[in-house]
């Protein structure tokens, strides 16, 4: 079969003439739904897999003859919708529009049509040939989903087909809907009122001629779609700026929800279109993991469950059995009473001159202080801590934590969203700064960041602090009440002075499900092994320049600058040398206030001020040149001297607070 | 690689994006679709896990 169209290119000066002797069925969907296995069952042997041009995307290309046709079958990257974020998805996309199929097989995955039924209709509404493939029929009917296919076929005015392509299940049913393929036909969906009012608006701007629905193509620009922005702007010449002109004041006038109230009237059209087509039987109750996964996000018995989560996975498993039984035996035993003995004694026998010996085991020595911190005390802790990190993350708990705190983030002017960069700050502060760029407006990013620098400490701290406010009843909770009312109220405080838009959030929920050992071992010994990487090298430079800071008297002459400030924290001098060390990391600042603890130089009063203190107290080093990266010198000087004098002050009362009342005394 | 958070594929070529504080590189992967930092999965223990080479699921 031999042909001649038109076909606009994404970004043409005029349209393009393309020839071709066989008809092509593109295959789109999202990734991991069975459309290379399709592909492969269409196509058999003869497949050729190259880069999509200008790109490095691989597509795999292949042939098929179906009644006498011939078709050129292509496999596109996995795309979640029509609005591209990856090379991947732009690429599917470009190709979709560039090439003209004749037929788009959409593949979608049955268990989860609900979720993957609004990328039908974005195909549907862009007007492309589309035939619905529900694949994995099989494993949905085992979990007792009912699919009314002619029902579905009649609402979405396209060929619908079930299948179950790996046990080559609707094949036959496939090429049929193929070879008898209908272009004409399909189904019209309305949005609500006033959103149909601004698409035509910008539809009816539109004069050129293009290879997407008019509507479709509105719905994009209204979403921000650059490449296809830039491409009407090329077709449409001078009448651009009329185009331009409706979007960005329809845009503006719907800053705040413009994308949800998308997201939401096709989940409304979907939830139409299922209706008496898609049904789950009624022996099959709830699973437990749908059950959970509400529980979750209820406040009323998701806080509960949040607290559980915190006792049993970051203080039982973190706090009590990584900083009290791993480090106990590594640092107390193993170190304590073998290691680092040994090491001195042959010391004492071999290093004659003062300073090496100060420098290998002296008091800030490599070996008494670097590398005990680093082996015996810090990775001990953020071992644990990640393995209870891995094990949360694959459960999908973490999409389910920011629908939980969305509304109180709101209330400290961030959303959602930000449950990322807090999350991950409980592992390292500095990466969870770079993360703050995936919030939406610059309001959030500095909130984000303040909060960081001033209420998030990092795995090892927490482990380290933990294991130490462990000992003492009652401390932990003042610790944490005074960590929690200082991140409320200063992103209460923020919220109201930092200006900005308030951005909507909504996200996807994945399905709720046990986490898998393989990938909570290869996740944790993966962070474990980066984290001992990075921090080794720097505990061992820590301890150089404490060491040279004590020879030369430079340390001492810190010390006494921060004596002052210590009297009034109510704390012990010795305290201002692990404050000088936080600064160089968080954890090797927590791992000083462990010594001293476990030296006995601090009662629980002063153990929990210095705590405090300390997890409020400016961030370290590399944090704060992450910040002045991401936010620039102003912001970040201005966070430090915030989060420096907050720290103290709230030190200072907090000292005072608890000598008052006798609490904890 | 499949996404911690999002639980989304994020394809095998998106860029790390680093402080440029470790040596060597940045081990992380961000998520393109929700942000999420992914520990870009060490080769020793894929291996030792018998994760490499498993075959796609489709």
């Amino acid at each position: 079969m031999c042909e001649s169209v038109q076909v606009m290119k994404c970004c043409p000066e005029t349209p393009v003439e393309i020839s071709w002797s066989e008809r092509k069925l593109f295959l789109v969907g999202n990734p991991n739904v069975g459309k290379s296995v399709l592909f492969n069952a269409l196509t058999g042997a003869y497949t050729t897999v190259s880069n999509y041009p200008g790109t490095s995307v691989e597509i795999s290309r292949g042939e098929c003859e179906l009644h006498g046709v011939r078709y050129e079958v292509l496999d596109t990257p996995g795309m979640y919708s029509l609005l591209p974020i990856t090379e991947e998805e732009r690429v599917a996309r470009d190709i979709l529009l560039q090439e003209r199929p004749d037929v788009v097989l959409h593949v979608i995955d049955a268990r989860n049509i609900e979720r993957m039924l609004p990328m039908t209709l974005q195909l549907i509404e862009s007007g492309l040939p589309l035939i619905l493939v529900i694949n994995i029929m099989d494993e949905a009917e085992r979990l007792g989903l009912k699919f009314d296919l002619p029902l579905l076929e009649e609402k979405l005015g396209i060929p619908v087909v079930g299948a179950a392509v790996r046990r080559k299940r609707g094949l036959k049913e496939i090429r049929a809907a193929i070879v008898g393929f209908d272009p004409q036909q399909r189904a019209a969906f309305s949005y609500a009122a006033d959103l149909e009012r601004d698409i035509s608006r910008v539809a009816s701007c539109l004069t050129g001629a293009y290879a997407i629905d008019p509507r479709a193509l509105s719905l994009l620009l209204l979403q921000r779609d650059e490449s296809l922005s830039e491409m009407v702007r090329k077709v449409e010449g001078d009448n651009y700026a009329a185009v331009e002109g409706a979007v960005n004041e329809i845009v503006f006038e719907r800053r705040v929800d413009l994308h949800l109230r998308i997201s939401l009237e096709r989940k409304r059209i979907c939830k139409g279109v299922l209706e008496g087509a898609f049904s789950q039987s009624e022996e099959q109750s709830p699973s437990w993991g749908d059950r959970l996964s509400a529980l979750t996000m209820n406040p009323w018995t998701g806080f509960p469950l949040l607290l559980a989560v915190l006792y049993f996975g970051l203080y039982q498993f973190v706090g009590h059995f990584g900083a009290g039984t791993i480090v106990d035996f590594l640092e107390g035993h193993l170190f304590g009473a073998y290691i680092n003995p040994w090491v001195i004694a042959l010391s004492d026998k071999y290093l004659t001159w003062p300073w090496l010996y100060e420098l290998m085991v002296g008091e800030y020595g490599i070996i008494t202080l670097g590398v005990r911190y680093a082996v015996a005390i810090v990775l001990p802790i953020v071992g644990t801590f990640f393995i209870a990190f891995s094990m949360i993350e694959d459960s999908g708990y973490f999409p389910r934590l920011a629908m939980l705190v969305d509304r109180i983030f709101k209330r400290i002017g961030l959303n959602g969203r930000a449950v990322i960069p807090i999350v991950l700050g409980f592992g390292c502060d500095t990466m969870a700064t770079i993360v703050t760029r995936t919030l939406e407006t610059r309001r959030e990013r500095v909130i984000a960041t303040l909060l960081l620098a001033l209420a998030i400490p990092c795995s090892a701290q927490l482990g380290v602090i933990l294991g130490l406010l462990s000992a003492a009843p009652g401390a932990l909770l003042v610790w944490s009440l005074c960590l929690l009312g200082i991140f409320l109220l200063i992103g209460f405080l923020s919220a109201r002075l930092v200006p900005g838009e308030r951005p909507m959030f909504y996200m996807e929920i994945p399905p709720l499900r046990m986490p898998q050992p393989r990938n909570v071992l290869v996740k944790t010994l993966t962070r474990m092994q980066w984290y001992f990487m990075e921090i080794f090298p720097l505990f061992i430079i820590a301890s150089v320049l404490l060491v040279v800071g004590k020879l030369t008297g430079v340390l001492a002459w810190l010390v006494s600058l921060l004596e002052p400030v210590m009297h009034l924290l109510g704390l012990p001098s010795e305290v201002a040398a692990a404050f000088i060390f936080g600064f160089f990391r968080r954890d090797f600042g927590a791992a000083g206030l462990y010594d001293l603890q476990t030296n006995g130089l601090l009662n629980p009063v002063q153990l929990t001020v210095a705590a405090v203190t300390l997890t409020l107290f400016v961030p370290c080093v590399a944090q704060f040149l992450v910040m002045k990266k991401e936010r620039g010198w102003r912001t970040s000087v201005g966070i430090f001297v915030i989060v420096t004098l907050l720290a103290f002050t709230v030190g200072f009362g907090l000292n005072r607070l608890l000598l008052l009342t006798g609490i904890l005394a | 690689m499949i996404c911690g958070f999002c639980r989304k594929e994020i394809p095998a070529k998106t860029p790390e994006q680093g402080c440029g504080r470790c040596g060597g590189g940045c081990r992380k992967v961000h998520c393109p679709y929700c942000g999420y930092e992914n520990p870009l999965p060490s080769p020793l223990f894929e291996k030792l896990l018998g994760q490499k080479g498993k075959k796609k699921q489709e």
